[in-house]
């Protein structure tokens, strides 16, 4: 391409955009909600797996320590606890620290407490154990039991199965979602480019019969798909930008049990994400579609 | 100029186009190509600028062989050769000017040259005053100029046209022979298909007439040859 050629094809397609400004704006409008529903797909996954870590990660295996044991001995199970395989860590709550704790759920005050209870500290000490895979929760809890000094283990028996059940089908669901969000998005802009393509078929014959040779039809329509998906990716950036702010903000203060991500770094991959998205699919579609008639004419 | 050897063309849906076509076009000669309508004219003339490749035998152009050209070799040939259409095809959203100046575009002259040629090339048709029109604000007779002056600008060696009076009423239609004639006077070939009895007779030029696909007569000097 001689630089006479690229000033007229730069020319070209901005001529082509103002003289079909409806095309333009539809092309650039399909971009940006296919790329919006994708980017709050994204979104969506994120929070999903995030609350389902949340869950999981709320799984944990309290070992109640056999009320005869002396302070060294529950230090001693702690560090031996702590060396079995699969454990993530472990915390001590002293029998001391728990009957505070209770009595902050109380309201009242430490020395009453115990007077009320008898004089006498009914809390055994605990032992907090987190696996590092919430799945060996079960066998886990199950080899701590039956370690000598432990009294019982607690991990919400018969529940975790549901929950890492659930949990699983909420990554699931996260994950189909972005799918098939995204499949939607790939049909919707290359039908779109199709028919930007189609519509002007006319003239790229009429260009190929007078000597046009390929690169001089498919580059303004490069460019223009290009520009069209920029601006339809912009857009949808800012939308999904504005909107998951708007929608945390409202969560986080309305319904506070509920972990939503607010990450930075994965706030700019999407919208980055979306942009660079919206500029491949308007230029590689148009690409795509075009080379179909060139072959045929 | 131009030469087909053993030419046949089968249609994909089975159609036989041209049966063993043998023909020779000098360097600057005016040539009819008459026939009744679907005896393969169009054919012909589409083999030319390689809009159909034949289905066998071999077809060259300036010493070029049109059968084993490559796809990317192809708009330099097209720019070798005018062509004219019956429907025209002008781009309609683009004006008188543009129209012309495109085919120049297309192989990147400079701003200013397609300017001077542009305008000498409408003059020389005819349509000086009728740059800034768009197609749709053109008699037919103006439109088929549009697209004459596209075919000529760059001077090609041979000129095709496919019933380029097809549309006109014969007074315009006389205009465009007009035209035809002098730019074959200049030296450039000119192969037109047509079924315009009174201008093949009244111009006295060579005739080939196409039947079923095959050459049926050949003649220096030649009348249209049907009865109406």
């Amino acid at each position: 391409m001689t630089l006479n050629s690229t000033l007229y094809v730069l020319r070209e397609t901005g001529h082509s955009m103002k003289r079909n400004p409806w095309l333009s704006i539809a092309s650039v409008l399909t971009v940006m909600v296919s790329l919006v529903i994708l980017g709050f797909s994204v979104f969506f996954l994120a929070n999903a797996s995030n609350m389902a870590k949340s869950f999981e990660s709320q799984l944990e295996i309290a070992t109640f320590v056999q009320s005869s044991a002396t302070p060294a001995q529950v230090q001693a199970l702690q560090s031996q606890i702590k060396t079995m395989p699969g454990v993530a860590s472990v915390t001590l709550v002293t029998k001391e620290q728990a009957l505070v704790d209770f009595g902050k759920t109380m309201g009242g005050s430490q020395s009453s407490l115990v007077t009320d209870l008898g004089g006498t500290n009914p809390f055994p000490d605990k032992l907090t154990v987190k696996a590092t895979d919430p799945k060996t929760v079960e066998a886990l809890a199950n080899k701590v039991s039956a370690l000598a000094g432990v009294d019982k283990v607690r991990y919400g028996q018969g529940y975790v199965d549901k929950l890492l059940e659930f949990t699983q089908w909420l990554r699931w669901i996260g994950l189909g979602v972005v799918v098939a969000f995204g499949i939607a998005a790939i049909v919707l802009i290359s039908i779109n480019v199709k028919m930007n393509v189609f519509s002007r078929r006319r003239e790229i014959q009429i260009m190929k019969l007078v000597g046009a040779s390929n690169s001089f039809v498919r580059w303004p329509f490069l460019i223009e798909g290009l520009a069209l998906g920029l601006v339809g990716g912009a857009l949808a950036a800012g939308i999904v930008g504005v909107g998951y702010n708007w929608i945390t903000n409202y969560v986080q203060s309305t319904l506070t049990f509920l972990p939503v991500v607010q990450n930075m770094l994965l706030f700019r991959q999407v919208t980055v994400g979306l942009l660079l998205v919206g500029m491949a699919m308007g230029a590689i579609g148009s690409g795509v579609s075009l080379q179909k008639f060139l072959r045929n004419s | 100029m131009i030469q087909m050897k053993n030419v046949s063309k089968i249609y994909l849906n089975g159609a036989r186009a041209l049966v063993d076509v043998n023909l020779k076009i000098d360097k600057g000669e005016f040539v009819f190509l008459v026939g009744p309508s679907g005896a393969g004219k169009s054919t012909i003339i589409k083999l030319f600028y390689r809009d159909e490749t034949p289905t066998r035998g071999q077809v060259q152009i300036n010493g070029k062989n049109l059968v084993r050209m490559k796809d990317r070799e192809v708009p330099y040939l097209r720019r070798s050769i005018g062509v004219i259409f019956q429907d025209f095809k002008l781009l309609p959203n683009k004006t008188v000017f543009e129209n012309v100046a495109f085919a120049l575009e297309v192989i990147g002259v400079s701003k200013s040259e397609v300017k001077t040629r542009t305008r000498v090339t409408l003059d020389l048709v005819g349509l000086a005053g009728k740059e800034k029109s768009f197609p749709h604000e053109l008699s037919g007779g103006e439109q088929q100029r549009v697209c004459v002056a596209r075919a000529i600008i760059n001077n090609p060696a041979l000129l095709v046209a496919d019933e380029p009076t097809g549309n006109l009423d014969p007074e315009t239609a006389w205009g465009i022979m007009d035209l035809l004639y002098n730019i074959n006077k200049r030296g450039t070939t000119v192969v037109m298909a047509t079924h315009a009895r009174n201008i093949v007779d009244k111009m006295q030029k060579r005739v080939i007439a196409i039947e079923s696909g095959r050459v049926a007569r050949d003649e220096e000097k030649g009348g249209y040859g049907y009865d109406a």
